[in-house]
């Protein structure tokens, strides 16, 4: 867990001291693409707590996602319709479905294990 | 198996934070390029070297009043303070203006003279033009056909008729009157005027500018009317 964290710290560093910028006009692109993973993440999450944990789904979803709502939201410049708005809609559901699902499991979690020092 | 699941976690995390890094940089400071060639970076700078030198006069100015202040604040500060409102009131326009400065007396083209046309009065879009141009070479007071020129004044169209300060000015000939700082500066303004495109602008409304050679003593009529100052409020200073 804290090897994530410290993964994402890193990458956050990164960014920040590098200074990368890319042209404002796919900052559209990139926003998507940061709902996508994080969506695909914390899906992760979810399967490995509720043990249905598959790294090829994993590694397969994050970049699919990313591909998918990135070619979404470019298909949606060309065509003059906000498509873009779809991929976020859908992943931001998402993710909300997941941190739920993940809050859920963690309070039965928490719950059971006071349960069981309970009755120790 | 648990490890290879930390791994990859870390890997996306890793991904995520930078490509969320990225994205915080291109939101937060567009590359914004600077495309100005060399001349225009020099004009720039001519630009500002002028802002310098015209703000160093004016604290030399003003340092000049704080010690005309000091020194007589034990003999007579209200000589020091009359000589000051008397500066403002000649400024502001409130008080007849004298120096070195050129009479432009504009008059309707031989042709449309000859031709026997119809003299319309100067349109207020032309006047402000001229306007304008005399201000872009330190012509200092102004007057157009004895309405002086201040601060508020408006040139505009009343009922058909340019009017100046509200009121009507003349179909032309009408003169106007400009004093510069200094006879150089009056002189530059004579050539300016003499060879600018404004006169073209003129001959188009059947409209000659004669420019006469500066003068060493013009006087300029102070502003008759009262200055509204309702919406004028007290600048936050020291």
């Amino acid at each position: 867990m804290w090897l994530s964290i410290l993964g994402l710290i890193l990458g956050i560093s990164l960014g920040l001291l590098t200074d990368i910028q890319i042209p404002p006009e796919y900052a559209n692109y990139l926003s998507i693409a940061v709902l996508a993973s994080l969506d695909t993440l914390f899906g992760g999450i979810r399967a490995h707590l509720q043990q249905v944990y598959d790294d090829k789904v994993f590694v397969s979803g994050f970049f699919f996602n990313i591909v998918l709502a990135a070619g979404l939201a470019f298909l949606g410049v060309h065509l003059g319709v906000d498509l873009y708005l779809a991929a976020i809609f859908a992943f931001g559901v998402r993710l909300f479905q997941n941190i739920a699902v993940i809050r859920r499991i963690i309070l039965a979690k928490w719950a059971e294990k006071k349960e069981v020092r309970g009755t120790i | 198996m648990k490890k290879r699941i930390l791994t990859r976690f870390t890997a996306i995390m890793f991904i995520i934070g930078l490509m969320a890094a990225i994205q915080y940089n291109t939101i937060n400071e567009p590359n914004l390029r600077d495309t100005r060639d060399e001349w225009e970076i020099r004009q720039e700078l001519s630009r500002e070297k002028q802002l310098h030198s015209q703000l160093l006069s004016e604290i030399g100015s003003l340092d000049e009043t704080l010690n005309k202040y000091r020194a007589a604040a034990d003999a007579s500060p209200e000589q020091a303070l009359r000589e000051t409102a008397g500066e403002l009131r000649k400024s502001a326009g409130l008080s007849e203006a004298k120096g070195p400065g050129i009479e432009v007396l504009v008059e309707p083209s031989l042709e449309a003279v000859a031709m026997g046309l119809e003299i319309e009065g100067i349109s207020p879009d032309l006047l402000i033009r001229l306007v304008n141009e005399i201000n872009r070479y330190n012509g200092l007071y102004v007057s157009i056909d004895g309405k002086r020129i201040i601060n508020t004044t408006a040139i505009r169209d009343i009922n058909g008729q340019t009017a100046v300060n509200t009121k009507p000015v003349d179909t032309p000939p009408f003169s106007i009157k400009i004093i510069s700082e200094s006879m150089e500066d009056s002189k530059k303004l004579y050539n300016h005027l003499l060879a600018s495109r404004i006169l073209d602008d003129f001959y188009i409304d059947n409209l000659t500018l004669n420019v006469s050679e500066p003068q060493n003593e013009l006087v300029i009529e102070a502003y008759d009317g009262t200055v509204d100052t309702k919406y004028l409020q007290a600048s936050e200073g020291e």
